[in-house]
């Protein structure tokens, strides 16, 4: 592919990350990189594979008490915490995979939510003794010696979660260009035609199914150890939807996407409920506006615009560039 | 344990919760059957059916009368989105719409803080009495509801069986170009059907109120719990919606004697039975592509 | 045979589907009570000529007149309304209503509430008219398809592939409802059954992949062996 590219995506990480630490206010940073990774796994799911879950939050809720599990009963070192949270995500999406690849689009939405309340209800009363509930669990993260970056300290979670989310932005870029990614987009457009060539739908959509929501576990992991706390209220119904209006609001299907999707979202939300106190309705509006508009989201509509602009300065001459991101 | 008192309470109990079910999942059955939407925002009227009863009633003194209102003003809002929104996207794909919808049922929830604040509000009961079946006090209201389930359930069928408009419905709940080739405004159909689902959904967030409390959430809290039925009963089959929902309704209801919390798991561990075995539902018809 | 005569014009339809092009330059007439075939291979583009002379598919360029009026970009209701009726091939009818509901509905469409001429062609539809329509055989189905499409007596009806699959004595039954039906209403016919449609057409238009390879007018033109030239 083209070199542009990854020199281009490695010097906007490099601004990020400059902007990030001096102009945000650090809570702010943090929460946007964690958001983003969860935003993730849905914008993989929605905007490739063509299936959209109304049930993230299971999937975040299965990482971040995993890793919460491990933290509060077993030991304290955060790094292992986040291993956990990661198995954790990959052993669930595993089982739970097969089973519900096979649905329908709508039915897939709708099951997913259906495991999203199933495993609130189970965090919250039936698996209260363990999980104590509404309560939450709370635990204090330690390392004996630090490796390399002692991650209860939040500048320096900063820079872990943000090499986390650069280091899965570059996987995902990556999964595009292999036909592996060709494949996931070939099942959102036309599944039949790729049966007919030979290829199995059903592992294809299961393989990122595991690695959407093992993403999304991991964000869960890190929700965890940054906060000390975990309570069932991340995995509520009513908080169902949110990484699909953050992944539209971004542009579903593009790799920047989930970023400025999070960064957006996040700042809305901060800025409106200090102004407003109900960001819920313009929110709203914005999704319906948005759908209405085109469906392309922020980074959508300017990523094709920006693209023009690289190519009349770059004077064309690496213009493989095909497929805006 | 249980003894037959409690039991049949909770009998009645279920009923009436099914019975609610019942109204909210008519319309997004038909919406889904003619018009291959999934209508998030139908929970929107629901809310907004409570809310007016709740402020109406108030006003006027009387909850019947309130429950009219909520009714008209359901119907009213989901005519004005129809034409706003929904008419532009019909074309388009499930998912598409369904978070369309979504964006107006979030939009419709701050609305609603916006007017009514957060706080949730009570409701006071049109009918207090209660009379007594096999020794149990069961309140009169759950049994007005349930009776109005059933005249609904009445009403529907003889307008989807006994006039041309509904046939024409029921006819495009199968194929949709089929019908606009015959020369049918289908458009109007779709409105037609729509504004129907929302005074319904109305109709069930009003009669509701009085047992819970408004609040701004109510919609997304039954949110799960509509869909599910849907699901289970089959999309696009009203005697499927009827079936399930009172089901369901019963699951929660008798479940919730003998382990509470499970009780409000069961529907959902049945749905997801039921879509690894049988992903129509219990009634659904095999859904052809359009 | 002069332009006052013509029930309908295409000219220059340009059709496709989000990026492949299916009609390239389209131009066909249809004068009042005539009967026009089309004929071709699988997937020339015949079913998606008569879709968007209906309006169900929007054309990219190109204009379809009738009666003045252009009918692009209007909804396919309307079409049908101004007497322009498509019969689909999937010989698809609304299975879970009778016959007679079936009926209903066209009529309620048509304003036409007189079925003295449906039953004339279709007897057999008498005796099943309280039958769902889900049970009727496929020869059934197409004469109900038919059946609801005169109501309200169009001018111009375009039927899609209607003796595939059918029993031979059917479509029999078939050209000779086609014969008296054009003495009150043009046809558009798409057919692979070529020795049907060269002993009922006026007119054949051969299309392969998107184009009309030729014009049959002449009586001695309309020959199988001649449309098969063309194919």
């Amino acid at each position: 592919m083209s070199v542009l590219r990854w020199w281009w995506g490695l010097l906007l990480a490099f601004a990020l990350l400059a902007v990030g630490r001096v102009f945000l206010p650090l809570p702010f940073a943090n929460e946007i990189m964690i958001f983003s990774l969860y935003t993730m796994g849905c914008n993989y799911l929605l905007g490739r594979v063509g299936f959209i879950s109304f049930g993230q939050p299971a999937y975040l809720a299965v990482g971040a008490y995993a890793a919460a599990f491990y933290l509060f009963y077993v030991g304290s070192n955060p790094y292992v915490g986040i291993l956990v949270g990661i198995a954790g995500g990959m052993m669930a999406s595993l089982i739970i995979g097969p089973l519900f690849v096979r649905l329908r689009g709508d039915y897939f939405a709708l099951v997913n939510l259906a495991l999203a309340v199933i495993i609130f209800y189970l965090m919250q009363k039936v698996l209260a003794p363990i999980t104590h509930g509404d309560n939450g669990l709370w635990f204090l993260t330690n390392l004996d010696s630090t490796p390399v970056l002692d991650l209860t300290r939040p500048e320096q979670f900063f820079i872990f979660s943000f090499l986390v989310v650069f280091a899965l932005w570059a996987f995902y870029k990556y999964l595009d260009d292999t036909i592996f990614g060709a494949c996931c987009l070939a099942t959102k457009i036309n599944e039949d035609k790729l049966r007919f060539l030979g290829y199995s739908s059903f592992t294809i959509r299961l393989v990122a199914f595991v690695i959407a929501n093992t993403t999304t576990a991991l964000a869960g992991a890190l929700y965890a150890v940054y906060l000390g706390f975990v309570s069932p209220e991340i995995t509520s119904p009513a908080r169902a939807a949110d990484p699909v209006v953050v992944t539209i609001l971004g542009g579903v299907g593009t790799l920047y996407g989930p970023i400025v999707g999070a960064i957006v979202y996040t700042g809305m939300k901060d800025v409106l409920s200090k102004i407003l106190g109900n960001w819920e309705l313009v929110i709203g509006f914005v999704l319906v506006f948005i759908m209405l508009a085109g469906e392309k989201g922020i980074w959508g509509t300017l990523a094709p615009w920006l693209q023009k602009l690289m190519l009349r300065t770059a004077g064309g001459a690496t213009d493989q560039a095909g497929g805006g991101r | 344990m249980i003894n037959l008192q409690l039991l049949s309470s909770g009998i009645i109990f279920g009923l009436s919760l099914g019975s609610i079910f019942f109204l909210m999942t008519i319309g997004l059955s038909l919406c889904f059957g003619l018009m291959r939407i999934i209508s998030l925002d139908q929970l929107l009227y629901y809310s907004v059916g409570a809310y007016i009863t709740f402020s109406a009633g108030a006003l006027l003194g009387n909850i019947w009368l309130g429950v009219l209102c909520g009714v008209i003003v359901a119907g009213l809002a989901a005519l004005a989105v129809e034409r706003i929104v929904f008419r532009r996207i019909y074309e388009r794909d499930l998912p598409f719409t369904m978070i369309t919808s979504f964006g107006v049922l979030i939009g419709g929830v701050g609305v609603i803080k916006y007017f009514w604040g957060l706080v949730p509000r009570p409701v006071s009961e049109p009918i207090a009495a209660r009379i007594d079946i096999i020794g149990t006090d069961i309140p009169v209201y759950r049994l007005v509801i349930v009776a109005m389930a059933v005249l609904v359930y009445a009403g529907i069928w003889l307008f989807l069986n006994r006039t041309i408009i509904g046939k024409a419905i029921r006819a495009g709940t199968e194929d949709v170009e089929h019908v606009e080739g015959l020369g049918i405004n289908v458009y109007r159909l779709f409105t037609i059907t729509f504004v129907i689902a929302g005074g319904l959904s109305g109709l069930a967030g009003g009669l509701y109120a009085p047992l819970i409390m408004v609040d701004p959430n109510m919609g997304l809290d039954v949110l799960a719990f509509v869909f599910m039925v849907v699901i289970i009963g089959g999309l696009g089959s009203i005697k499927g919606t009827l079936v399930s929902s009172f089901l369901v309704g019963q699951v929660v209801s008798i479940g919730s004697l003998v382990y509470a919390p499970l009780a409000q798991m069961a529907p959902f561990a049945i749905m997801l039975l039921i879509l690894l075995v049988r992903p129509r539902g219990l009634f659904g018809s095999q859904l052809l592509k359009r | 045979m002069s332009g006052t005569d013509d029930i309908l014009n295409v000219s220059g339809l340009n059709v496709a589907y989000g990026e492949s092009k299916a009609l390239f330059d389209i131009t066909v007439t249809v004068r009042r009570n005539q009967v026009v075939a089309c004929v071709g291979r699988n997937g020339a583009g015949k079913s998606t000529l008569l879709k968007s002379i209906t309006g169900f598919l929007k054309p990219t360029s190109g204009t379809i007149v009738s009666d003045g009026i252009n009918l692009v970009g209007l909804p396919a209701f309307v079409i049908a309304d101004k007497g322009i009726k498509y019969i689909p091939q999937d010989k698809k009818v609304f299975s879970d209503l009778t016959v007679r509901e079936n009926l209903e509905l066209g009529s309620y469409a048509s304003q036409d509430y007189d079925w003295g001429p449906v039953v004339q062609f279709f007897p057999k539809l008498k005796v099943l008219m309280d039958r769902k329509a889900g049970y009727l055989s496929g020869g059934e189905r197409q004469m109900l398809m038919i059946g609801r499409a005169i109501l309200g007596g169009p001018k111009l009806l375009l039927v899609d592939e209607p003796t595939e699959g059918l029993a031979p004595s059917i479509v029999m039954n078939l050209r000779d409802v086609f014969r008296e039906l054009s003495k009150k209403t043009a046809l558009i016919i798409v057919e692979q059954n070529l020795p049907l449609v060269c002993a009922i057409a006026d007119k054949i238009y051969a299309l392969k992949e998107g184009r009309i390879m030729a014009e049959l007018k002449e009586h001695d033109e309309i020959k199988p062996e001649a449309c098969e030239k063309y194919l």
